[in-house]
């Protein structure tokens, strides 16, 4: 069988992968970008995080920068605002949160005050503002920042006398540094002034008019002031009561916003957008993080050690589990959004292509998130989405639906157990194990048949995950169909399955793991006992089957294993390479996912699923399967690709003849082939198959088409097979060939 | 989709023969085809069956990386 590769680069096809809704809605669920809890708190929108991480750093310098950016008049607010952020701060759950006001204070002390740059031009909108109040006192400032040219008529003499009436509780220093705040601004004062003489006097000079809340009253006595936007809106005037000095900073912080609409002469409460502070969804795991208390602040030391116990609030719990998420340094969000556009591309690159098709489909990451992020699931809906609009490469996973296919092709094998006419069972080890441990597979099978009463019948095939991780709906369907019928003409038997991951996709069907018929029979006598501690690495397979996970570590410690629980066990599990066919199309993600799988213990791995232990074993890690252990089978073999192949086929035609008394003639070639060891090496890393070189020789046989390098002395034959073209390096022998280098390339080439 | 500009010349210099014809192979012109994109390319040719030599450098070097870029299109 040969799969249908896509037709032409040129055809512009296209599916939207999700709704904007939908898109909106999954996007919604990663919080990684929202605010830290103390930067939600502040209304005055003071970017929190940064300027205490600034501090631990020891830039007192950009933190003060930070901090000016939100008022002012730093000094008025750092020694009395209310900090709401305090409260707020997630140390607060385990001891004393981090002293954001004294931080602010210290970033005052210890940093140096930006320089005006002074290049901005003065607005031409004149504004004034009668009578001083905390308020207005604000106001004038933020209007100052804004670059409009503020006069402020107020009865108080000078600027000292001012902030003493204004902030009477402002401590010395602050209060003096504020004083000379206010003499530094770009604020013209009218002091000794009568404010509400001024007003009608000077009124009409100014085309944005603000007042204490005082004078405003006396100017319009019972007047109702719109306090979302501080204006009252009958004579356009900014004011307003406030209460406390975060309330008075915030309410000029409106009020100035709104003076911006006025000089535009809009609306206030025009296009203002997010004011105040905010409900921040934002979550943050404290695990490992000791309640500390607050260090008191008395120098720049002591400044840098209470900034250090803040701990950065950020969510990244998929990302500290998941190696695919850090290989491509995007978090959920991003990653869908990008992978949404990259489907939405009719022509041109898609560069997204390989990050969708390297995700190992595990689905970790919905567990790990807080909120359930489904990376997996996008990742293959975008696969299927891809060969819907024939947009997906048959070149990445070519070679594993190839596999499939000899799995149930070639490789395929449906017996009923001699002597019954239907079985009660059927036990379905599946292709990894067949592939990699097929001496495992014959002995469980035998111990079903032994120790099982109603029958067991054997299916040597693949499930259809490999379809169902390539996105190759259709293929799956044809699987489905194709397993169904094979079940059906058993008696719909329950299957017994070896692997969790066909233990899931056949959850159509009655289906139970073997683990749970060994802890029901008891294990065979020969079960070898591993009295040592060991590491299980959970499936993904068995991703929220805890009846599986259960069953596996209560088999281990009946064979003597002490199970020691590693970080990322049970249904946190990562993937350990194979998932989703990443070994196929990403072999760097691939290796990096079995080293994040491998550095949570240094224990002896056991697992359940043969890929893992395969593919741990390949690393050089003592590793072995469940039912090695149990039937004694040896555990440190990897073979090759050409070798699984052979595994699965020379099982079948053991058990045919063991079991079923059926001899198959084994094909005779005609001739012999033998290979380097550079050639085997080459061989498994170019995904070239023993069965793809016996067919170009085949067809050099039959043709003769070959030339001679006179160089190196090799002789070149190639053949054509399915998508791909297969040259053979070899120099003849006396009974046939050695194979000396295997190359292969998808192109086809002609004369012209 | 083919167009006039040749991508690869790759000159045999007496060092292939074609073993069917036993014939050196010379520098001729052939035709890569992928996904409906075609390149023009010279290669070594055998003059007599038209036997199409594709060294192992040029088909995991170049070839390969066309492969992948037009697998993104």
């Amino acid at each position: 069988m040969i799969i249908k590769e896509r037709q032409s680069t040129h055809v512009y096809r296209q599916k939207q992968l999700f709704s904007k809704e939908e898109l909106e809605a999954r996007e919604s669920l990663c919080v990684h970008e929202q605010p830290a809890y103390c930067n939600a708190a502040c209304p005055l929108k003071l970017d929190t995080k940064a300027m205490v991480a600034a501090i631990a750093s020891g830039d007192f310098s950009k933190a003060l920068q930070l901090y000016e950016k939100i008022t002012p008049f730093p000094y008025i607010l750092s020694a009395l605002c209310e900090a709401p952020c305090e409260g707020k701060c997630k140390l607060c759950t385990l001891g004393e949160g981090v002293s954001v006001r004294e931080l602010e204070a210290a970033a005052l002390c210890y940093g140096e005050r930006a320089k005006k740059k002074g290049l901005l031009r003065k607005k031409a909108k004149k504004a004034a503002i009668f009578g001083a109040d905390l308020f207005s006192v604000f106001l004038a400032g933020e209007l100052a920042k804004k670059m409009y040219p503020v006069t402020v008529y107020c009865s108080q003499s000078d600027a000292a006398d001012l902030v003493a009436e204004c902030i009477p509780e402002l401590p010395a220093a602050a209060k003096e540094a504020t004083v000379a705040d206010l003499k530094k601004a770009d604020i013209k004062f009218e002091f000794s002034t009568d404010p509400a003489s001024a007003y009608a006097e000077t009124v009409e000079k100014y085309d944005l008019i603000g007042a204490s809340y005082s004078v405003a009253q006396q100017l319009y006595p019972g007047l109702t002031v719109d306090e979302t936007v501080m204006v009252y809106r009958e004579q356009k005037l900014l004011t307003g009561k406030t209460e406390g000095v975060l309330d008075a900073a915030f309410a000029a912080k409106k009020a100035a916003l709104s003076a911006d609409r006025l000089a535009q002469n809009l609306d206030p409460s025009n296009t203002r957008g997010e004011e105040g502070s905010v409900e921040t969804r934002l979550y943050t795991n404290t695990g490992g993080v000791e309640a500390s208390n607050r260090i008191r602040i008395t120098d720049r030391e002591s400044a840098v050690a209470e900034a250090s116990r803040c701990i950065q609030c950020h969510c990244d719990e998929c990302i500290k589990g998941c190696v695919y998420l850090q290989h491509y340094k995007k978090f959920p969000r991003i990653l869908t959004r990008e992978i949404y556009n990259n489907v939405s591309i009719i022509m041109g690159d898609h560069m997204m292509n390989r990050p969708i098709n390297a995700c190992s489909l595990c689905g970790q990451c919905s567990i790990l998130c807080p909120n359930g992020y489904d990376m997996a699931e996008i990742c293959k809906l975008a696969r299927e989405n891809m060969v819907y609009t024939d947009k997906m490469s048959l070149a990445v996973h070519e070679f594993a639906l190839m596999d499939m296919v000899f799995s149930n092709e070639e490789a395929f094998l449906c017996r009923k157990q001699p002597g019954f006419d239907t079985c009660k069972y059927v036990f379905f080890p599946g292709c990894q194990a067949t592939a990699i441990a097929p001496a495992t597979v014959r002995a469980a099978y035998l111990d079903l048949c032994n120790r099982l009463e109603g029958g067991v019948a054997l299916m040597l095939g693949c499930c259809g995950a490999i379809c169902d991780w390539a996105g190759r709906y259709e293929m799956q369907e044809d699987t489905v169909k194709f397993l169904d019928e094979k079940l059906a003409q058993l008696g719909s038997p329950v299957i017994i399955a070896g692997c969790p991951t066909c233990k899931k996709e056949l959850s159509r069907h009655e289906t139970i793991g073997i683990w749970d018929v060994l802890e029901t029979v008891g294990l065979p006598e020969k079960a070898k006992r591993m009295d040592r501690p060991i590491a299980i690495h959970d499936a993904c397979g068995a991703r929220g089957d805890s009846q599986t996970q259960d069953a596996i570590r209560r088999i281990a410690e009946q064979m003597g294993c002490t199970v020691e629980a590693t970080e990322y066990d049970r249904d946190k599990s990562p993937c350990c390479g194979y998932g989703g066919l990443t070994q196929y199309t990403n072999k760097e993600v691939a290796k990096k996912m079995t080293d994040k799988c491998l550095e949570r213990s240094d224990l002896p791995y056991l697992s359940y699923c043969m890929a893992c232990r395969d593919r741990f074993a390949r690393e050089g890690r003592e590793s072995m399967h469940l039912l090695e252990l149990v039937y004694g089978t040896s555990a440190d073999h990897c073979p090759d690709i050409s070798e699984k192949r052979y595994n699965r086929l020379s099982l079948k035609n053991q058990l045919l003849g063991e079991v079923w008394n059926e001899d198959v003639e084994e094909v005779d070639l005609g001739f012999t082939i033998d290979y380097t060891t550079e050639a085997i090496e080459m061989m498994d890393d170019r995904m070239i198959l023993k069965t793809d070189v016996i067919r170009v020789l085949q067809n050099l046989k039959e043709t003769g088409e070959a030339i001679l390098d006179g160089e190196t002395g090799l002789c070149v034959t190639r053949a054509r097979l399915g998508n791909v073209t297969f040259w053979v390096k070899y120099t003849e022998t006396e009974t046939g060939y050695l194979v000396h280098r295997a190359y292969s390339h998808r192109m086809t080439i002609q004369t012209r | 989709m083919a167009t006039e500009k040749t991508y690869y010349t790759i000159d045999p210099e007496g060092k292939l023969t074609c073993m069917k014809c036993k014939v050196p192979l010379r520098k001729g012109n052939a035709k890569f085809m992928y996904l409906d994109n075609g390149f023009p390319v010279e290669l070594p040719v055998c003059p007599k069956c038209g036997f199409v030599y594709v060294p192992e450098e040029l088909a995991l070097g170049k070839v390969l990386s066309v492969e992948k870029a037009l697998e993104d299109k």
